[in-house]
């Protein structure tokens, strides 16, 4: 262990345990989903970072999305990341969920996620390497030391907006809302 | 074998168009009627897998273009024959006002989620398919989205563009 982070582990315990364990839940869209295999391997090794690829959302914390998103995978996209536990941190891979990309005129395909669920950090790039993926999580554990890794809290207090968004680009949603919709006076604040 | 194949569409079928653009490439340009014949024909001859159905939308002219790729497992094979495979390319244009086909699933099965992408991109009906169901996408579109008089940029705009981000709310 790192003997100059011991006072961190002391101050923020669990923080600290977050950041180490990333679990990235293994959703693929696009063709950045590609980049994907290399690095969890023998040949880039993602453990090193901390971060494993798992099985379903329920076990994870980290979502990497990969690529272009189209209308269909938004749907798919907003169910698996309210099926995710807090501290939940999402990261866009990739020019295409940043603006749309090479798509940005396309008639089917998502241009910026972050009207629909919130992001923490971006790659840009098509294609990033996989050292981006680490550059990235390496970002990302300062966020989380710093606390502005707050995707998840902004989904939450500005549920009514993200999920107006989702509603413009799926129609009718056939899931319930997560969060309350009403205008508390604190609203969705914890 | 293609130049055989030539002359033996051309004494069957009176109304067709046979070139031979390269060694092992015949397109056969025929009229939207006569399709399921020459496509029955072709799967007889050995022709039995139907590698991909295609439009292509000739806004100009006012037609779709339906194409039709033929290619065979075994026989013409190069493995089996020593030649290089045999492609069959069977074109047929059909007005673009009320777009209407027969379907070819009766003669080649696999041809269903062919016509369905058809359907949907395109709006190409095909008369006798079973399950003209949405395969791909999600939402209405006034004009299918692969037909050249659809506005991608202004769809776009209206749709996405519209949507408000989150912070504008705060």
């Amino acid at each position: 262990m790192d003997r100059n982070q011991i006072t961190k582990w002391l101050k923020a315990p669990a923080k600290m345990a977050n950041k180490y364990s990333l679990h990235a839940v293994y959703f693929c869209t696009g063709c950045g989903i590609i980049e994907v295999p290399p690095v969890i391997t023998a040949r880039w090794d993602a453990e090193r970072f901390g971060v494993i690829p798992v099985a379903t959302p329920r076990q994870a914390n980290l979502f990497l999305i990969t690529g272009y998103v189209s209308v269909k995978t938004l749907r798919a996209i907003i169910r698996t990341y309210e099926q995710m536990y807090e501290p939940k941190y999402t990261v866009g891979f990739g020019s295409c969920p940043i603006n749309g990309g090479m798509y940005w005129d396309s008639y089917n395909t998502i241009k910026h996620l972050d009207k629909y669920i919130p992001i923490d950090g971006w790659i840009a790039g098509c294609m990033p390497r996989p050292e981006a993926i680490f550059v990235a999580v390496t970002h990302l554990w300062t966020l989380i030391d710093k606390g502005m890794a707050d995707g998840y809290i902004r989904y939450r207090e500005n549920y009514k907006y993200y999920r107006r968004n989702q509603q413009m680009a799926l129609g009718k949603l056939e899931w319930p809302p997560l969060y309350s919709l009403d205008d508390g006076p604190e609203g969705n604040k914890q | 074998m293609n130049k055989s194949l030539k002359e033996k569409l051309e004494a069957t079928f009176k109304d067709i168009q046979t070139t031979v653009p390269e060694d092992s490439r015949v397109a056969v340009t025929a009229r939207s009627d006569s399709v399921p014949t020459v496509l029955r024909f072709l799967k007889d001859l050995g022709f039995d897998h139907l590698a991909l159905v295609s439009a292509v939308d000739w806004i100009e002219e006012d037609v779709f273009e339906l194409c039709f790729v033929l290619t065979s497992y075994m026989q013409n094979d190069d493995e089996v024959t020593g030649r290089e495979k045999l492609h069959v390319i069977l074109k047929t244009r059909i007005p673009r006002e009320r777009p209407q086909f027969k379907t070819a699933t009766g003669i080649f099965p696999n041809a269903e989620p062919y016509e369905r992408e058809i359907h949907e991109l395109f709006g190409i009906d095909f008369e006798g398919h079973r399950r003209l169901t949405p395969l791909f996408l999600e939402r209405e579109y006034e004009i299918p989205p692969f037909r050249k008089d659809f506005d991608t940029r202004k769809y776009v705009e209206d749709v996405f563009g519209n949507v408000p981000s989150v912070e504008d709310n705060k």
